[in-house]
């Protein structure tokens, strides 16, 4: 099972801008939500999600720490938010695109062993992503084919 | 927000503080696949239709011992989350993988790539405002 979100997209504006908007703290609580970051390596923060009374959802908290910082190219901190999102690792890179800069976005590591709170496993790998894996690829080709059908 | 919405409605809710409070049939999904004995079976499963008692002998060789009425609980447990089904076979019954179940779990990582496009969305959107202000500001001073 591909356990990593992979995005690419292209910003019409220069890299030290999109820099910003990933490392300010202000301008990151605007298309993310309220942080307490910094661009340090090893500085822990937070993004805290808000609720939805409606929803019934309280709210939640997602702990991270700067794992990589080298303006203007490449930011990585860990996302941590319980069960199988533990220690997840986001990353972007930023590269020149002639007047513009191309993102390249990561977000890798669930561990979909571990739903939802359960405690780690104790030595019952067993070659389970690779089955999960296989599985994944057994109900993708039946979706796809269910799709061009 | 839709995709808080999802989340709630088909994680947060279904399962707080990792007791496992089911009310899904996705759900029993997650539930079924979270212990490390069942996932076994499920692998055992995915080799071949099996019953019972072979089923038992992999566990016990594979230092999962336990005794049979366990067995059978776990095996009720993928049987009532739809991950297996049970045929009859003469005297003994055969266990049968349905892979198509576990679409849940693949559609759980889904949910987290709607959260990023949306986001990524948002900070597109943002720097092409910024940008605008900032040509404006821009102009002004001129």
């Amino acid at each position: 099972m591909n356990n990593t979100i992979q995005r690419e997209l292209r910003i019409p504006q220069p890299r030290e801008q999109v820099w910003r908007a990933i490392t300010d703290r202000a301008t990151l609580a605007e298309w993310m939500f309220p942080n307490d970051f910094e661009p340090r390596v090893g500085h822990r923060f937070t993004f805290q999600v808000p609720g939805n009374p409606k929803m019934n959802f309280d709210g939640l908290t997602v702990r991270c720490e700067v794992l990589e910082c080298q303006p203007p190219s490449r930011l990585e901190f860990s996302w941590s938010a319980g069960g199988p999102v533990e220690n997840t690792r986001v990353s972007f890179k930023l590269e020149p695109d002639g007047s513009g800069t191309r993102v390249l976005f990561e977000h890798s590591g669930f561990d979909l062993t571990q739903p939802f709170g359960e405690q780690a496993l104790k030595g019952a790998e067993y070659g389970w992503a690779k089955m999960l894996k296989e599985l994944a690829t057994v109900v993708a080709s039946r979706n796809s084919a269910r799709e061009t059908s | 927000m839709c995709w808080i919405e999802d989340l709630t409605r088909k994680i947060f809710l279904t399962y707080t503080g990792g007791i496992v409070v089911t009310t899904t049939r996705e759900a029993d999904v997650f539930g079924a696949i979270s212990h490390p004995a069942r996932r076994y079976m499920l692998e055992l499963l995915a080799e071949d239709d099996r019953s019972v008692n072979t089923i038992a002998g992999h566990l016990d060789a594979g230092d999962f011992k336990m005794s049979r009425p366990a067995v059978s609980q776990h095996l009720r447990v993928l049987l009532d989350a739809g991950l297996v089904t049970e045929q009859r076979h003469g005297r003994e019954r055969r266990y049968h993988l349905v892979p198509e179940r576990l679409g849940p779990v693949r559609d759980w990582i889904k949910l987290y790539e709607r959260f990023w496009d949306d986001r990524l969305t948002r900070l597109q959107k943002l720097l092409a405002t910024k940008a605008t202000k900032a040509t404006t500001t821009k102009r002004n001073k001129q």
